[in-house]
């Protein structure tokens, strides 16, 4: 036997990726003046980490509803959605908030910043619900604001900033708390071409170099082309 | 849970802090109401100490019994002892001398001026106070002149108390050992008090006194005593409604001792008025406080509406707050500590402004009238507490019906505003 030959290296299995949520026959109704309507109807498909996934469809193909759901904000009529291994459907509503707290980062279409609030204060909110500390949590605003490319505003109010800069604001506040799922509803519908880019720079960034799961509701087909994975509703079905 | 509570009073302090004209105007109602509050209990206070300090002063304290005997006592000794077992505490002359009484200072004669027979012991019946010296002591009865404490319109006019001499028919030296401090308690007349001593007994008690046998030889209307004897408030002869007539039953009873008269001629009645003073204090301040408690509750609508109204603007401020993870108890605790907030930065500012008027009060009415020394025109701890307390606890009310609105609003419509 000769030693100069190299042995084996066993190398490990690449484990099966777990989906970081899961979506299962999803479905949700409204009953307005006694007429029900179908919203989201059998819904299914699975987000991973790391993952860019668009979420696209027409206006009232229930995109914003199907993002509601998958950040607890609304319960699903029927169906299933397992989020980091929970079964959120039967979660009682504090449990929900705390998840939705720790795990889920928003970014508005409307930024949805607080008015009279600076920069660093609203940032910060993520933090206050979660105990972090004024010091740290000053820190930490501070740090992510200056990430977003926004460290000379730090103590800028809402309506002193632009648009790409309210919406850097709220992708800062959105990863505040690093949650492993990153929803954002038309984060580019209020935009100029340059902040769009800039936006969707960073939510990609987000998935890649944090390994956060980013779902992107739109219905900006630039927007769509950047993502791993195109998921499109259809009168309230995934195809 | 702990957090939730702590991230909603961070939230409401934010929040408050952030919206100054919305804290501004639901502060103005409270402001008010809490203010009329601590003024009340502040005047209720006041009216309290004073009413207390003028009775005290005045009439004594709680509770203190006038007698008054008419017979003839031919032993005032007997006498006083039965007062105690009568139920007195204390005991102290209190008799005018029966023949006019004249002072001169110099050459310069003194009239008008009332005098009084007291025992040392009068300092614990009623409030004395002194603007100079001291009051009466053991060793005063052994001085070979009477002694004497003189009220300060008496002192300010003598100048020179060293020479001072008093008599009825004979002009004999006095030593003044303290002056009495004039307040709106006192007229502007001259008045002393006269130690009972061997050497001031003839004075007061008049021709009729026999030293020997510390009584009165012979009768007639000149031979009336009359002392102040301070029984415990909760003693039945103190029962402002009995009239004196149970104290007078129990010196009946003795009478033997210390008369011989036949007909008995007694009075007594309880002098001093702090019952009545509690009456007055506690139906003026049941008054004050029911056009308080009104003001208030108008203050409380106020920042109910102002809060009902912002619930309903902010509605998509608190949907923000929901997605970023706030729990309905968080949010609930935000809304609510707001409104406590604000009510007791009212109070805060209420409690500022009762100072400033209290003391502005003080600094006119020290103009007018002389206030006793122990009385200070302030607001008393017990106005800040009530004050304080009540704030918040209108906060906490008006803060709880918005709140509850707040938890009921859709989260997911309020993102949508």
């Amino acid at each position: 036997m000769s030693f100069d030959v190299p042995l084996p290296v066993a190398v490990p299995a690449r484990p099966a990726t777990v989906p970081l949520l899961r979506v299962e026959g999803l479905t949700r109704h409204f009953v307005v003046s006694g007429t029900r309507i179908d919203v989201l109807r059998d819904c299914t498909f699975d987000v991973s980490r790391g993952e860019v996934v668009a979420i696209i469809g027409q206006s009232g193909s229930g995109k914003s509803t199907l993002l509601n759901v998958l950040g607890l904000l609304d319960t699903p009529s029927s169906g299933s959605y397992t989020f980091d291994g929970v079964d959120t459907t039967a979660l009682r509503e504090g449990r929900r908030s705390r998840l939705r707290g720790e795990g889920v980062g928003f970014v508005f279409q409307q930024f949805h910043l607080l008015e009279r609030r600076s920069a660093l204060a609203n940032v910060g909110v993520p933090m206050v619900l979660g105990g972090v500390s004024a010091l740290r949590r000053r820190a930490r605003a501070k740090e992510l604001l200056e990430s977003v490319g926004l460290g000379h505003r730090l103590s800028s109010q809402p309506h002193q900033l632009s648009g790409g800069e309210q919406q850097r604001v709220a992708l800062a506040r959105a990863l505040s708390r690093e949650p492993p799922l990153i929803l954002a509803d038309e984060p580019t519908g209020a935009l100029d071409a340059a902040s769009s880019t800039m936006i969707m720079d960073q939510l990609i960034e987000q998935a890649q170099g944090h390994d956060s799961a980013v779902v992107v509701v739109t219905h900006d087909p630039k927007v769509a082309e950047r993502a791993d994975r195109v998921v499109e509703l259809v009168e309230g079905r995934t195809h | 849970m702990l957090r939730s509570l702590t991230a909603g009073i961070v939230l409401a302090f934010a929040g408050s802090r952030a919206n100054v004209t919305r804290t501004i105007l639901s502060c103005a109602g409270i402001v008010v109401g809490v203010g009329a509050l601590i003024m009340v209990v502040t005047a209720g206070d006041l009216g309290q100490r004073y009413a207390t300090a003028f009775s005290e002063a005045n009439a004594g304290r709680a509770a203190t019994i006038e007698a008054m005997v008419y017979n003839p006592i031919n032993d005032l000794a007997a006498y006083e002892e039965d007062l105690v077992r009568a139920g007195a505490q204390d005991v102290s002359l209190y008799q005018s001398p029966q023949n006019d009484t004249l002072f001169r200072s110099g050459d310069e004669a003194i009239e008008s001026v009332s005098v009084t027979g007291v025992d040392a012991t009068l300092s614990d019946i009623r409030r004395i106070n002194l603007a100079e010296g001291r009051w009466f002591t053991e060793a005063d009865q052994e001085s070979r002149a009477p002694v004497l404490v003189v009220n300060q319109s008496l002192a300010d006019f003598l100048g020179d108390q060293t020479e001072l001499q008093m008599g009825t028919d004979r002009w004999i030296d006095v030593r003044v050992v303290g002056v009495s401090e004039s307040s709106a308690l006192d007229g502007d007349w001259y008045s002393a008090y006269l130690l009972r001593s061997p050497v001031s007994e003839e004075i007061i008690f008049g021709p009729s006194w026999d030293s020997e046998i510390g009584g009165f030889q012979g009768g007639g209307e000149d031979m009336g005593v009359t002392h102040l004897a301070r029984v415990d408030p909760s003693d039945s002869a103190a029962d402002q409604m009995d009239g004196g007539t149970e104290f007078t039953e129990r010196m009946e009873s003795a009478r033997w001792r210390w008369s011989t008269d036949d007909q008995f001629e007694y009075f007594a009645y309880r002098s001093d008025f702090s019952e009545e003073t509690d009456i007055v204090i506690t139906v003026m301040s049941a008054g004050l406080l029911v056009i308080a408690g009104i003001t208030l509750t108008t203050g409380l609508l106020g920042v109910l509406n102002v809060g009902l109204v912002t619930v309903r603007e902010r509605r998509r401020e608190l949907a923000t707050y929901r997605a970023l993870g706030a729990s309905r108890f968080t949010l609930f605790v935000a809304v609510v500590m707001e409104s406590v907030v604000v009510s007791v930065v009212a109070g805060i500012i209420a409690l500022l402004l009762s100072f400033a008027l209290v003391a502005a009060a003080g600094a006119i009415i020290g103009n007018f009238v002389a206030l006793p020394p122990d009385i200070t025109m302030t607001v008393p701890p017990s106005a800040v507490l009530v004050g304080l307390l009540s704030a918040a606890f209108v906060g906490l009310l008006a803060g709880i019906i918005p709140a509850i609105r707040a938890l009921r609003a859709s989260v997911v419509a309020g993102l949508r505003e």
